[in-house]
């Protein structure tokens, strides 16, 4: 089995059900495995349970039913301190709208986490500048997120996931509030981190014409997958 | 954990240094206040109480020694003195003569207590000496010269409530009727101010003066009065003095003192209590508050550091140093605020009771205890609400869910 082939997540059945007063099925048995190096785009209308599963694979909340592996360790039932560890050091998560700590110049966003991995001050900042040159912010170490455009500040958000060079990059619509010029520059961003760096990517989109870039869509609808399709005219 | 430490201090740095400032500004302006009510009145409180315990130094020194019972001096007062003086831990002892006469000048006529002393064994027991506003103290040859207090002589702090002598001055020849009618004149050397009435309604003579006029020998005196070694504790000191076979009744100043001012000052060690036990609350709750509010709002924020893989520890650590450096901020501000006022109410006092003037005393030991209070409560009130945070869900954390 070649290296791409290899399979790094696995997914059996997972189940997600709010309780607010009224139960809220999010997700309703979904399975499926991803494989290393590919850049996946899970696409469906408002509701459909994308957000919701990214959520769970970016071990950002635990489904109620059902089996997820991440390089055949079953991460579900894990220790919070270890899933935070794991968090820390496995995977990356780009969020709809950056999460960044405002207060935090863009090198500090990036760098807080090689240091809480116990790194050295001037290894992390290294680090940091090291993952804001490769989205193109090598010149915007010291800028407070106020300072950075839309995509300037997605661009930091995608610096600070894969600084630590996770082994999955998890990206919830990481382009919905920038224009299409901008939500180009960072889809290019991701794409080159697939291409250059063999980079997995599971990335969470509503736009179509995001999907040239993907090496193979998912698609939801009321919380199960009604399309599974790899890519073939894509830049894989 | 050093890590958790590490990053927590990176963090805090940041949110203090690029934080909001006005928000920065008014949290350390109110922490500044709850410091301030912490140490202020309190002060005020210490400055009465030692206010009290140094008007009790005038009459009685450290140890007072008055006749007995059914007697109204201390026979052979030299004999008491010389058995006194060889007590370990006394540092200098006299004797004194408090008698009652009317004082005269330009047909204005104040009754007052006179104290006949030896002046320049008083140098060394009590503050009369120290206290002379206009002209000086005593000699240890001339009696024909009186000190007079501060409050009968017109213009002086106090003199206005009660009868006083005009415009008497250094210089000026007073008439005194003493109890037993004997009448002389002096000429006034001095005019003393301790801005306390027991001082300042009264008179100082010679000591022989006082003996000439009563026909007193034997050395008589209506109190011997003992000054201690700083570092000795008057109550020992009284029990040997017992112990070398001194019969009259002895008392520390701080027995006179409770004696005379007991219910007062057991109000004042109340209110003291009680003042500072509600600040102490107060203050707890205002800087638990203010850090809660000022964590809660951070709610987003600690979940995105939760996403992120960033430890519960780091950043309950990192609300700690920042609540830690407000409090420290707000002390500093406190601190600065307090000695500005009680450099003023000590250029400007309170006027008490009409003829007191009230300072408040810095009291270290008081700001001490309050600086390690408030560095507690920040701990913990940085602590508890960051810790509530960090347990919720992320989810719940960043988008409330």
């Amino acid at each position: 089995m070649s290296k791409k082939e290899k399979t790094i997540i696995k997914v059996e059945n997972l189940v997600r059900h709010y309780d607010s007063g009224i139960i809220v099925k999010a997700l309703n048995g979904v399975s499926f495995n991803i494989k290393e190096g590919e850049l996946i785009m899970i696409m469906g209308p408002s509701g459909s349970g994308k957000t919701t599963m990214l959520r769970i694979l970016g071990l950002l909340d635990k489904p109620t039913k059902g089996k997820y592996t991440i390089n055949n360790l079953d991460v579900v039932d894990l220790p919070e301190e270890e899933r935070n560890y794991y968090r820390l050091t496995q995977l990356g998560y780009v969020f709809q709208d950056y999460a960044l700590i405002n207060e935090m110049s863009a090198s500090e966003n990036v760098s807080i986490l090689s240091l809480m991995e116990g790194k050295s001050k001037k290894e992390s900042f290294l680090t940091a500048k090291e993952a804001l040159e490769k989205v193109g912010l090598g010149d915007k170490l010291d800028r407070v997120p106020n300072r950075l455009s839309g995509g300037e500040k997605q661009r930091v958000a995608i610096a600070r996931a894969i600084a630590k060079k996770p082994k999955i990059l998890f990206a919830d619509e990481p382009c919905a509030n920038l224009d299409t010029q901008t939500s180009a520059q960072v889809l290019e961003v991701l794409n080159n981190l697939n291409k250059k760096f063999g980079q997995t990517i599971v990335m969470v989109t509503h736009e179509n014409w995001h999907t040239k870039y993907a090496s193979r869509i998912i698609q939801l609808r009321d919380g199960l997958i009604v399309s599974d399709k790899a890519r073939r005219d894509g830049f894989k | 954990m050093f890590d958790d430490i590490r990053v927590g201090f990176v963090s805090a740095l940041s949110s203090v240094k690029r934080g909001n400032k006005k928000t920065l500004i008014f949290i350390i302006f109110v922490l500044a206040l709850i410091f301030m009510n912490l140490i202020f009145l309190p002060s005020f409180i210490g400055g009465i109480s030692g206010m009290f315990t140094n008007f009790m130094k005038y009459p009685y020194g450290d140890i007072v020694i008055e006749p007995g019972e059914n007697n109204i001096y201390i026979n052979n007062a030299d004999n008491v003195l010389q058995k006194i003086r060889a007590v370990p831990n006394v540092k200098a002892a006299t004797k004194r003569l408090d008698v009652g006469a009317s004082i005269e000048y330009n047909q204005k006529v104040v009754g007052s207590t006179i104290t006949g002393l030896l002046p320049s064994e008083e140098y060394d027991i009590s503050n009369y000496p120290y206290i002379i506003k206009e002209g000086e103290f005593l000699g240890d040859l001339a009696q024909d010269e009186i000190i007079i207090g501060a409050m009968l002589v017109e213009g002086y702090f106090g003199s206005e409530i009660y009868d006083n002598l005009g415009g008497v001055r250094v210089g000026s020849l007073v008439n005194v009727t003493y109890s037993n009618n004997v009448e002389r004149t002096y000429k006034v050397k001095g005019i003393m101010e301790g801005t306390f009435e027991l001082v300042d309604l009264n008179a100082l003579i010679h000591y022989k003066e006082i003996e000439d006029v009563f026909g007193l020998n034997e050395s008589k005196a209506t109190s011997v009065v003992v000054k201690v070694q700083e570092e000795a504790d008057s109550k020992e000191v009284k029990e040997k003095i017992i112990s070398v076979g001194v019969k009259e009744p002895i008392s520390t100043s701080d027995e006179k003192s409770d004696a005379i001012l007991r219910q007062a000052m057991q109000s004042i060690d109340m209110i003291n209590v009680v003042s500072n036990l509600v600040s102490l609350i107060v203050g707890a709750a205002l800087i638990f508050i203010i850090i809660y509010i000022n964590t809660l709002n951070r709610r987003r924020e600690i979940g995105i550091l939760k996403a992120v893989g960033i430890t519960p520890n780091s950043i309950r650590i990192s609300y700690i140093f920042i609540s830690v450096f407000y409090v420290i901020m707000g002390i500093f501000a406190g601190l600065i605020l307090y000695f500005i006022l009680m450099f003023y109410f000590t250029k400007n006092p309170v006027i008490f009771y009409e003829t007191i003037r009230l300072t408040p005393e810095i009291q270290g030991g008081l700001i001490i205890k309050s600086i390690f209070t408030m560095l507690i409560m920040s701990v913990i009130a940085g602590f508890i609400p960051a810790w509530f945070v960090t347990r919720k869900s992320i989810l719940e954390a960043i988008w409330g869910r």
